[in-house]
């Protein structure tokens, strides 16, 4: 819009071409975005198999989702695998970055070669990640035993699918952060690392005394983005570990060792059809992630005041 | 130079759009149309749900209506019930159910046609009693009509067995085994002779089997829990025997260590249904006619196998059914045996050139006549419509034992615990 946009008073009817231009958007996120979410809080206080007569049941879908020890060990779960994949993504992701903003050649190919994880079928992904973990015949325990290592049951020992699903997400989400962080380090102006360079710093010590500290802003945001993603991961464990049984399908795996409080949302609403309970576990999801911007938020605020 | 904002919302942008790539990645849909004429009529089944020869021959037989077959991917069940919850157009005329889902849909009997108004009542003698009584609701409806079933059986492998001193011919082998104690007591034996061979691929493949030979699930036809009875302990306690002895290999059917034992002589031997021979074959080509199948031990029971039925929203159910009932008949299970590895729910069909052909897999063997005396001895199981969701915790502390080796008692408790938990709220008494 330009600065020398007229001052006077039109009717709010004259600007109709500029509503109806925005309101795709609204009517869609109305009708798949706001409309389910409110039906969700409606749906967690009854009882419904998606087909018969809904039964309101108040609180109980809450009460015994607080004494549910299923849903506490896919919090738990949750937390391990969102533990085990931010932090080697983000490390690998920074240190990607920095490599890729000093590259001289091909500097494109790189960055496409490492955003594509991103954009490839998590399916298929996981599935290949499904033959590398396996335990007799995987490529993993292949190199373990090339070195000498025991062999681990990747996919049925509870921390070693932790590490399988945690290992997908790494592989999927670094080339993105990467991307994001490279962007952030071409907008670091050049004269602080030549005059860094003139004091004597080599790149090692430019990088964490100049690149790091310039990025916070931005590593922040993909702390909190990964945090949001992390506490909603969902598709890695289902493909993994989904339907090994015809019978039982998407519980987790071995153990429940890969149950994620999404996937038990969806195992409950969609393998049991016990919609009332889904939506409950779905908002006992947003309540964690509410948390965890709150904590997120305070972190910020404290680092603005210093 | 600083951050801008507009630099910030431009990242954030670029972070929901990859967000949403990566969310709608797993999802795929194949929508119907529900445009047509008012003799159009949908009917919705699962690849290798039905023969599609059959099938296609339906859409040129029945001219009275348009008939319309729709082959529906991903979580059928997921689909079906999304679409009769918001009613309309989109609903099919004819559907399949899968059976392990069937019990779910028995709540909602009114939302479907009952076929004996349809004259039903006049075929039951031709479909096996135990599957008909299994596609009525408690008050006597009859909402689906039987497709396929699925008996189980022993499927082993001969030169495996051969090399541990056990019997390889069918008649043999389903003699000395005819008992769970004898087939552990085989697996021990085998151990000792092929080190890493395995007999039993994984506690459930002992414990769902045994479930289903018993007279009763996890809860009675008045809707109580009797999931903590001699009649689910007994099944438990026999996987846990399994692993135990040391003959469990712990394999989850479908890995890759599943396939790659299969194909190499590990996984000596699988209890399952009669599909379990087509994942045999897929997972492992190259054992070609090294495979046997005999009766399994301690009977028979039932996995899987489906049904079609009529939604109440079909206009024209008189000539639904006449298509379900010719799709079904004792020929047409023929062409579905040969076309889908459907096997029939009609008797009369085993004895059918179709299913007295050799299999060259199974070394020469017809698979009939094992699973067809096996079909006639399943016992009939009420299955509530909370029998999945009862049954999960013990399949779970099934995992616990074999992938941490936690206490079976303890984890029994756990499980009957658990279960009488979900029971509860779902409205099991």
């Amino acid at each position: 819009m330009s600065a020398a946009a007229p001052r006077t008073r039109r009717s709010k009817r004259s600007y109709w071409p500029q509503y109806l231009a925005i309101s795709p958007f609204f009517v869609i996120f109305a009708a798949f975005g706001l409309f389910p979410v409110l039906f969700s809080l409606y749906l967690a206080f009854h009882r419904w198999n998606g087909l018969g007569e809904m039964e309101f049941v108040g609180l109980d879908q809450f009460r015994f989702l607080v004494e549910d020890s299923t849903f506490w060990l896919a919090l738990r779960n949750t937390f391990a695998i969102w533990f085990l994949s931010t932090v080697p993504t983000l490390c690998f992701a920074l240190v990607i970055a920095a490599m890729l903003n000093s590259a001289v050649r091909f500097t494109s190919v790189y960055r496409v070669a490492y955003f594509v994880p991103n954009i490839t079928s998590l399916v298929a992904v996981a599935i290949f990640f499904g033959a590398v973990f396996s335990t007799n015949f995987g490529l993993v325990n292949a190199f373990l035993q090339t070195a000498g290592l025991p062999v681990v049951e990747w996919l049925t020992d509870p921390f070693g699918m932790k590490i399988a699903v945690a290992s997908v997400m790494t592989w999927q989400w670094t080339g993105y952060n990467a991307i994001i962080y490279l962007a952030g380090m071409q907008a670091i102006p050049s004269d602080l690392y030549e005059a860094a360079k003139v004091d004597g710093a080599g790149p090692v010590q430019a990088f964490f005394r100049i690149t790091v500290p310039m990025l916070r802003p931005i590593i922040l945001f993909t702390v909190i983005v990964s945090t949001v993603n992390g506490l909603q991961s969902f598709t890695e464990s289902q493909v993994l570990f989904g339907s090994n049984t015809t019978l039982n399908p998407n519980t987790g795996g071995p153990g429940q060792g890969a149950l994620t409080m999404v996937l038990y949302f969806y195992h409950q609403a969609f393998d049991n059809r016990d919609f009332g309970y889904g939506a409950a576990i779905s908002w006992a999801v947003f309540l964690v992630i509410v948390l965890f911007a709150v904590i997120n938020w305070r972190l910020v605020q404290r680092r603005a005041s210093e | 130079m600083e951050l801008s904002r507009r630099r910030i919302l431009q990242l954030g942008m670029f972070g929901v759009a990859g967000l949403a790539t990566g969310g709608t990645a797993a999802c795929s849909t194949s929508a119907s149309g529900g445009s047509g004429g008012d003799k159009a009529m949908d009917l919705w089944y699962w690849a290798d749900g039905l023969s599609k020869k059959v099938v296609d021959e339906a859409v040129t037989r029945f001219t009275e209506v348009e008939l319309r077959p729709q082959q529906i991917g991903g979580n059928f069940k997921e689909k079906l019930v999304t679409t009769m919850s918001s009613g309309g157009t989109f609903i099919p005329d004819i559907t399949g159910i899968k059976g392990e889902d069937f019990a779910s849909f028995t709540p909602q009997a009114d939302r479907f046609h009952n076929l004996l108004e349809l004259g039903a009542d006049k075929l039951a003698s031709q479909y096996l009693p135990w599957k008909w009584k299994k596609g009525m609701t408690k008050d006597g409806k009859l909402i689906g009509f039987p497709i396929d079933i699925g008996p189980t059986a022993h499927f082993y492998r001969r030169d495996v067995y051969a090399q541990a001193g056990l019997p390889s011919e069918p008649d043999k082998v389903a003699s000395q085994m005819s008992t769970w104690e004898d087939y552990f007591a085989a697996g021990v034996e085998l151990k000792k002779a092929v080190p890493n061979a395995f007999i039993v691929s994984e506690a459930w493949a002992v414990y769902n089997v045994a479930v289903g030979q018993a007279n009763a699930r996890y809860i009675d036809e008045s809707e109580r829990f009797i999931g903590d009875q001699d009649h689910i302990r007994k099944a438990w306690d026999l996987a846990v025997r399994a692993t135990q002895l040391g003959i469990n290999a712990k394999t989850k059917a479908g890995t890759p260590d599943w396939n790659a034992g299969l194909a190499g002589g590990t996984l000596a031997s699988l209890t399952g249904a009669s599909w379990v021979a087509v994942d045999i074959q897929s997972a492992a080509k190259d054992t070609t006619g090294k495979w046997g199948v005999a009766a399994g031990p301690g009977g028979t029971a039932n996995i899987g196998g489906s049904f079609l039925a009529i939604p109440k929203e079909c206009q024209k159910p008189d000539v639904a059914f006449k298509i379900i009932s010719w799709i079904l008949s004792p020929e047409n299970q023929a062409k579905g045996f040969t076309d889908s590895a459907l096997f029939p729910s009609t008797p009369a069909t085993y004895t059918m050139p179709a299913l007295t052909s050799p299999s060259e897999f199974l070394g020469g063997q017809i698979p009939a006549q094992v699973l067809g005396p096996a079909a006639q001895k399943i016992p009939a199981q009420y299955e509530s419509p909370n029998d999945q969701a009862v049954s999960a915790p013990f399949a779970i502390e099934l995992g616990n034992i074999e992938a941490s080796g936690k206490d079976p008692n303890t984890a029994w408790a756990d499980a009957v615990a658990e279960a009488k938990r979900v029971g509860q709220r779902l409205g099991v008494k």
